[in-house]
Parts: C-alpha cells; structure tokens; sequence
C-alpha cells in the first residue's frame, strides 16, 4: 500500500507548517516523515519549522517527532518555545484597570450602524451610536447622545467599568462577561441621563444627575 | 460643468429608481440637460418606469467597453429633449463594470450635462460602490420602516467614509394618517436617528403604481400629492427654498363630503 501525501509541508505567514493528515499510525506517520526528509535533505538542513499540524497526535508523539528531527536532521520546531510563551502572555495579560484614570479615547460624530469602535481603554463619543454599531471598550463608556447600538465596557474583566449616555437605550449592555439586553415588547424609554454599572452580578440602571 | 448626483438607499424597493425617474423628468422640464443611468446591472428596470424600454440598443457596459460610443448608447427622452438615458445592461452582472470605469463615464457626462443622475442598485457591494464612484452629492432614499432605517444608516456612513459630503434624505411612502395612530415612524424620529438634512417627503400614491405600468413619472401629473412632493423635491435640489407639503389636510371638506356618501373610501 503506498501511502502518498500523508505528510505535508506548508508555507504560512508565520513559517513552514508540518500538516499531517490525521488518523494514521504513528510509526507510519514517522517513517514518512523521515522519507520525505531524506528525499530533500540538504534542502531542509538547519530549517526552522514553525509548527507540526495534526489531529491525532498526542503531544509526545509530536514531541517524539521533533526530536527526532533535531538529532537526526538538525531541523528545530521552533513551536514549541512558543507555545509556552503565549501562554505566558495570555496569563500575563492584566485586566485593564484605569476606570478612574486612564487612557481615553474621544471620538466626535455620529457611530453608524456596521461601524465598531474598538479601544483598549476608554472610550467617549460625542454624538450618537445607532442600532447595528459596536462600542466595545477594555473601560468605560461615556455616549454624549443617544446610545441605540451595543456598547461592552470593560471588555478584558474589569466588572467595575460602567456605561453612560444621556439616553441610554441600547439593543445590548455588555460590561466585562455580564450581558443584559433591552425588554421585548413595550417599555419605558428614559427621560434623564444614565449609568450602567453591575451590582450582585446584575446590570443596574440608574441617573447619575442628582435631583432631576 | 455639471453634477453627479447618486440615489442609493441600501435596502431595496424603496423608491430608488421612482426618484430617479421623477427627479430626472422633473429637472429636465425646468429645462436643464439631465442624464440618468441605470447602475442596477443585470436587474435593469430604470428603462421600464420611464417607458423607454424598447428603444434599447447599446447599454452601459457597451458603452464602457467601448463596442459603441457614448452617444449611441444615450436614449432621449419621449417627451423631454433634454432628459437622456443610459441603460444598464440586463445580461451581465454587477462585475462587469469597474470604479475606474464609471469615474471615466461620469466625468464625460459631466462636460455635457447639467447634472448626471444615478439610479444605484440595493446592497453594499460591487454595484453601490461602482455607483457612487463618480458622485458628487448623494440622496439617500428610505421610507418609514425600521429596517429601512437601519439599511439607511449603514448607507449614510458608507458615504461619509468615503467622502462623498453631506448626503440628504428623501422620506417614501409615508401614510400621514398612520403616523398619526402611532403606527408609522414620523419624520422627526427618523432624521434624529439618521442625523442628515431632509430633501423631500413623498406620501405613498398609487398613483405612482399606475404610471409606472403605463410606463410614465408622476411628476408630469401635478393633480397627484406625489407628483407635487417630487417636484418639491426637484425644485429644492437646484436651490430653491420650497416649504414642505402639508399632507395632513389631504382629505379637505369635499372629501370629507364624499365620504359621507360613498363616494370615496
């Protein structure tokens, strides 16, 4: 049985991709591999391959792979130092905390519908947000007009984070990973201006002027 | 040196290519040189409403693929001297045109006519951006529905992101008597959302149904409330200050008369 093409090597942006096809046997798999090397062995001498590809290898049979490429090819899988290290950064990656001071963005004008705003920080507008626009904010924000569309403020955990326009009646008020959507059917539309903050993990609504 | 002005809309049927036609007539019986393109390729029906449908020879992707010159591919008016049109093609699709290409067109007709109206197809893709390619100015088409709206919204920052500056709004087929019972969006309502400046408010006629069978714009036909609102319209576009009609008192006493005895529902 000739078993063509179950080894593959890609080109992507980030480097040369090993794609095996899944569910055949290891030892085959590894054979192929060392046959398809051998055929071009100068070529690949010293390469650093970005990744091995494949759905049914465990890790230590993708370990095993590697190493067997290193000692027998001197072709490094530089995947592995990088999957440590995205890891590291997803964990590394902190919360975004400057609710009460931090950095901002203004944006003047009306956000129409299609259009998204995305900041890590954050964000007022100085106009309106229609229904089909995105605002999705790692802080608050603050819709100097009328908010129609979605808005999600602390976008990367930060749960104090809270949403204010001076009509607050959004399709969906998302803060951190607390969504709440408007009524269905008839409710009342605000009068007054107000701010969304989460309280007993529930979106409160309420008028930040006092005495209106 | 004339203008190119676009009709778009987003969502479809709103009365796009109605506007176009009606605003075209209308201009061109104020006596100005009006050009209307049909930009809707391979869904043609700008000829139809306007009753030119069978004097189609040469269409615009002949026309920009030079198999004719520009000038075979115009088709005068029936009535009006001034008032010409080009056609879309009907076989092809909206990939047989490209930006550059009408950019090219619609700086040719500008040497030529006082303004160059373009009928843009529905959508966001290949044929609104084609259409708005050579523009100048747009009008923006809705009518009072939520959805409409919506579509008009996406249309209006399209615009705006690509520089084509101040859009205005023409309001179709409002029925006064429904927004009154709250049924309908009013004006006010939508242009808070929409945010831009109001052309022209035409109420919903059936009379534009009529005439578009029999191949005719109902701006010749002042006796009609959409007649008057589109040439409203078309005074307001070459600068005329035109207060809005008062639709409310369509009814008036002899209709209410009739009413009364039958005569009218």
């Amino acid at each position: 049985m000739v078993q063509e093409n179950i080894i593959e090597f890609r080109g992507t942006k980030n480097g040369i991709l090993i794609y095996i096809r899944p569910k055949y046997d290891f030892e085959i798999v590894k054979q192929q591999l060392a046959n398809k090397i051998d055929k071009t062995k100068y070529f690949f001498k010293g390469a650093k391959i970005f990744d091995i590809c494949c759905d049914t290898l465990t890790a230590e049979q993708k370990k095993e792979l590697e190493e067997f490429m290193v000692k027998k090819y001197e072709i490094c899988v530089l995947n592995q130092g990088k999957q440590i290290a995205s890891d590291e950064s997803k964990t590394t990656e902190t919360v975004f905390k400057g609710i009460t001071e931090g950095k901002t963005k203004f944006i003047q004008g009306t956000i129409r519908s299609g259009q998204n705003i995305d900041y890590a920080g954050n964000v007022v507008i100085l106009g309106d947000v229609n229904p089909g626009a995105q605002i999705t904010a790692y802080g608050n924000i603050i819709v100097m007009g009328n908010l129609r569309g979605v808005a999600h403020a602390g976008s990367n955990g930060n749960r104090n984070a809270c949403v204010a326009a001076f009509y607050l009646d959004p399709t969906q008020l998302r803060i951190s990973d607390v969504i709440a959507r408007s009524p269905d059917g008839y409710y009342e539309k605000p009068k007054i201006p107000e701010l969304a903050r989460i309280k007993n993990n529930m979106v409160y609504i309420e008028p930040y002027l006092s005495r209106r | 040196m004339g203008e190119v002005i676009v009709i778009t809309s987003g969502k479809g049927g709103v009365g796009k290519t109605t506007a176009t036609a009606n605003i075209g007539t209308g201009l061109a019986e104020l006596g100005y040189k009006v050009v209307v393109i049909d930009a809707d390729i391979g869904l043609r029906n700008l000829d139809v409403v306007m009753g030119l449908e069978n004097r189609i020879v040469y269409d615009i992707v002949d026309v920009v693929k030079n198999v004719c010159r520009l000038k075979q591919g115009l088709i005068k008016d029936k009535r009006y001297d001034e008032l010409y049109l080009l056609p879309a093609a009907q076989t092809r699709d909206k990939s047989a045109v490209t930006i550059e290409q009408m950019q090219k067109l619609t700086s040719e007709l500008k040497e030529k006519f006082d303004y160059v109206l373009i009928d843009c197809p529905a959508g966001i893709e290949q044929g609104f951006k084609n259409a708005i390619a050579g523009a100048d100015r747009a009008i923006v088409v809705t009518t009072p529905e939520i959805s409409a709206v919506r579509d008009a919204d996406r249309i209006i920052g399209l615009l705006e992101a690509s520089e084509i500056g101040d859009p205005v709004l023409i309001v179709n087929r409002i029925r006064i008597d429904m927004v009154k019972r709250g049924d309908m969006m009013d004006i006010d309502d939508m242009i808070d959302i929409l945010a831009i400046d109001l052309l022209g408010v035409v109420p919903d006629d059936e009379a534009i149904v009529i005439s578009a069978n029999k191949g005719e714009v109902v701006v010749t036909n002042q006796s009609t409330m959409a007649g008057q609102a589109f040439k409203n319209i078309t005074r307001r576009i070459i600068g005329e200050n035109v207060s809005f009609m008062d639709m409310e008192n369509e009814e008036g006493f002899m209709g209410k008369l009739r009413k009364i005895f039958g005569l009218a529902k």
